[in-house]
């Protein structure tokens, strides 16, 4: 049986890759506070993975360039190891296990996406390693009581809320008719749970409820349905892809509707890569660059988009902004801090309370940014047919007017 | 005989401390015995029975499910649990997780035996690419359903319980490590055993020849279902302890995850040899290796080089690993070569 010899042979050669293969980096390395990221750099959410990877490098070459993190009187850079998670919850997970036990980090950034965050928080929260995450918005993240998970951004349930009651306020108050479509994904379902809610309160009518697939390039179905039952508002949300092929499928079957409301329209550069066609869709977005908050490295939106736009050539969608302020709320805690503990470092980012350019930063108990209301803009094009997204709510932040209802597809 | 015994004793004892002198590789190392056991359950099909399912995946996420909807539905309300995204108010104790998770588990085996019954009585009529392209309906329909069922989290997702508070850091990697360790080799002495038996043969047989098959009077139908029963059963076992491994289930990326899961059986299998017993075992091993290798150090061209992998398999070992080292080496298979006889033959054309 000289076939055993061969197995054995082949067990011991894994053996000894497995042993030689601990390659460990120690969380703080010389001058260096190594972070750990798992980001969505292939599949589905591979746009909106480098514009979270660029925010992130961003900030990193900002604050290193602006003197680092001073702890113990020492300065120090910081440092992103990176893996790609390929938009799958399955090795988001498996990573976050690697970067922690292999790898040896010690702190890690949050990846793109509620379904994402969701299967790594356990993850971090077991090992107790703090997580100041940019992209995972679902609500019932912030329910389980994680010690270790910061977002610096606002609940999904909240993201278009506000066009509900827009919609009803002009509407004289009444209820309005809904129809909505949501990809099957934790991000968007929650982005509906919110829908449902302001639905119930302002007594409006859910008309169509569809749900979109996961790999999305057909919204048709729905679409035809709209036609026909001619709600007041079409609310519809599926990331990046959801967002281009609505207005993409709207265009085509010049579906009229007297409310757009979507989400990811920035970070699917809509008013560019649709031009006209995505004009007066109104959007949820957690930041945009006019709004008027300010810090030190950054200095404010406006500087933030043009530094951003020179860097990598396109203007910053609000996923890399807050991305970029995540890493603004790592420096301010590890300085507050003055330490690397992870308890320490912890607890200073339950107290953070501060001001990025990206909006006020402050976590409830549950770990979500509670100091930081959710914007909504309208993509808005000039007569040659250049479009541009303008804030239209809440009023403190607008810089244009709501235009309403959309025209029909007929009279533009 | 004594021979393998030594074998099997050293494979045993390097399995169980695996994850004790590797620490920091246990989630890895637990990762590789569940796909071990896909590609050992999918050879039973596609290797020696000749029947190239892509539908496995189907009982792989039916039994994570299964897994952690009994996990906590024995403690909790379900419904519940599931819309609040398994909030800390519901708490299991130790007990009630390794209870939960024992049921789970038997659950998870059976209920897939029995579902690989019933379908397999359906569509196990079908032959070569029909049989195929069906299957691979099957995973598809089945991620988009259960991503429609309210009770199991539909597009938010399942999240399992969380690991008690026993045992310190690394209890939850060594307990889901030698879980799936333990599936393993429990599957690995099933499919052996099975191989020891007139049933292979009849497997073979329908391979080879499935009308010869039944003008031979083997009711070929029958040991199809059966085949394809107990693959569902080490399916569903795997698909059980992943969910817990994973700590979040999503409808078409983790359960019902024909793109990755469901194909990466088919590619270790073959990549190792199929219509082996040792071939599959192999096959996922170098698979992984690779898989991660090209993960660390070709980030974002890691699919590129899987491609490059695929091709190059298809191209240089389309028998596998086992078939090349057979071809090369037919004598360490215990295969004489009666030279003067072989020379014989060849002269004889």
């Amino acid at each position: 049986m000289k076939i055993n010899k061969i197995i054995l042979s082949f067990i011991s050669a894994v053996a000894i890759l497995l042993s030689t293969s601990v390659v460990s980096f120690a969380k703080v390395v010389g001058d260096k506070i190594v972070l750990g990221a798992a980001i969505s750099l292939t599949g589905k959410y591979s746009s909106n993975g480098v514009h979270t990877q660029n925010g992130y490098n961003m900030a990193v070459d900002r604050i290193n360039s602006m003197g680092g993190v001073k702890v113990g009187g020492k300065t120090y850079k910081f440092e992103i190891i990176y893996y790609d998670d390929e938009s799958n919850p399955k090795r988001a997970a498996q990573l976050a296990e690697r970067l922690i036990s292999q790898d040896k980090v010690e702190f890690m950034l949050g990846p793109y996406s509620s379904g994402l965050t969701k299967a790594i928080a356990p993850v971090t929260e077991k090992y107790g390693v703090p997580m100041v995450e940019a992209n995972g918005a679902s609500r019932s993240l912030f329910t389980k009581g994680y010690k270790y998970l910061f977002a610096v951004l606002a609940p999904a349930n909240l993201y278009l809320d506000v066009a509900i009651r827009t919609a009803v306020e002009l509407n004289g108050g009444k209820g309005v008719r809904i129809a909505q479509a949501f990809e099957q994904d934790a991000f968007s379902q929650d982005v509906r749970l919110g829908i449902l809610d302001a639905a119930k309160e302002t007594g409006s009518e859910i008309i169509i409820d569809d749900k979109l697939p996961k790999e999305l390039n057909d919204m048709a179905a729905t679409l035809v349905k709209v036609k026909q039952m001619k709600p007041d508002v079409l609310v519809v949300s599926g990331h990046t892809k959801g967002a281009l092929t609505a207005i993409r499928q709207i265009a085509e079957m010049k579906v009229d509707v007297p409310m757009l409301a979507m989400t990811h329209c920035d970070a699917a550069k809509l008013s560019k890569q649709h031009g006209k066609n995505s004009q007066y869709a109104l959007c949820a977005s957690q930041w945009h660059k006019t709004l008027t908050y300010k810090d030190n490295f950054f200095k404010d939106g406006m500087t933030y988009a043009a530094d951003f736009q020179k860097e990598f050539g396109y203007d910053p969608p609000y996923q890399s902004a807050e991305s970029s302020a995540a890493l603004l709320v790592f420096k301010d805690a590890f300085e507050r801090a003055n330490s690397f503990d992870q308890k320490k470092v912890r607890d200073a980012l339950a107290a953070t309370n501060m001001q990025t350019f990206y909006g006020n930063i402050k976590f409830a108990p549950g770990g979500q940014n509670v100091d930081k209301p959710m914007v909504l803009f309208q993509v808005m094009c000039d007569g040659a047919g250049k479009c541009e997204n303008k804030v239209v709510a809440p009023l403190k932040w607008a810089s244009a007017k709501l235009i309403h209802p959309i025209p029909k597809w007929s009279d533009r | 005989m004594n021979k393998n015994l030594i074998l099997y004793a050293a494979i045993l004892i390097f399995g169980i401390t695996a994850p004790f002198i590797f620490p920091a590789f246990k989630v890895q190392l637990s990762i590789l015995c569940v796909l071990i056991v896909l590609a050992l359950t999918w050879n039973i099909q596609g290797g020696e029975m000749g029947y190239n399912t892509f539908g496995n995946i189907l009982f792989y996420g039916l039994g994570m499910y299964l897994c952690a909807s009994v996990q906590v539905g024995m403690f909790f309300p379900l419904a519940e649990w599931t819309e609040s995204g398994g909030e800390k108010t519901f708490v299991h104790t130790p007990a009630q997780f390794f209870q939960g998770m024992a049921v789970g588990l038997v659950v998870a085996a059976i209920i897939p035996t029995i579902v690989a019954g019933l379908i397999g009585y359906a569509i196990l009529g079908l032959r070569g690419h029909y049989f195929a392209i069906c299957t691979l309906g099957l995973g598809v329909a089945a991620g988009e359903i259960s991503g429609g069922i309210e009770i199991i989290g539909a597009g938010q997702g399942f999240t399992t319980p969380p690991f008690p508070n026993v045992g310190g850091l690394e209890a939850r990697g060594e307990f889901f490590y030698l879980l799936s360790f333990g599936a393993l080799v429990l599957t690995f002495i099933a499919v052996r055993a099975i191989y020891s038996t007139r049933f292979k043969l009849i497997l073979n047989a329908i391979r080879d020849n499935e009308d010869k098959a039944e003008a031979m009077g083997i009711q070929t139908m029958k040991y199809k279902i059966i085949g394809w029963m107990i693959s569902a059963f080490f399916c569903g076992l795997a698909g059980g302890i992943m969910g817990g491994l994973v700590g979040y289930i999503d409808s078409t990326d983790v359960a019902f995850d024909g793109r990755e899961m469901g194909v990466f059986m088919v590619l270790m299998a073959i990549l190792g040899g199929k219509g082996t017993l040792w071939g599959p075992i192999i096959g996922a091993t170098v698979f992984h290796i690779f898989k991660e290798g090209f993960w660390t150090f070709f980030l974002g061209w890691q699919y590129v080089a899987l491609g490059v992998l695929i091709v190059v398999i298809v191209i240089y070992f389309p028998e596998g690993i086992m078939g090349w080292l057979r071809e090369k080496y037919p004598e360490r298979f215990g295969e004489v070569i009666d030279e003067a006889d072989r020379k014989a033959q060849v002269e004889l054309k």
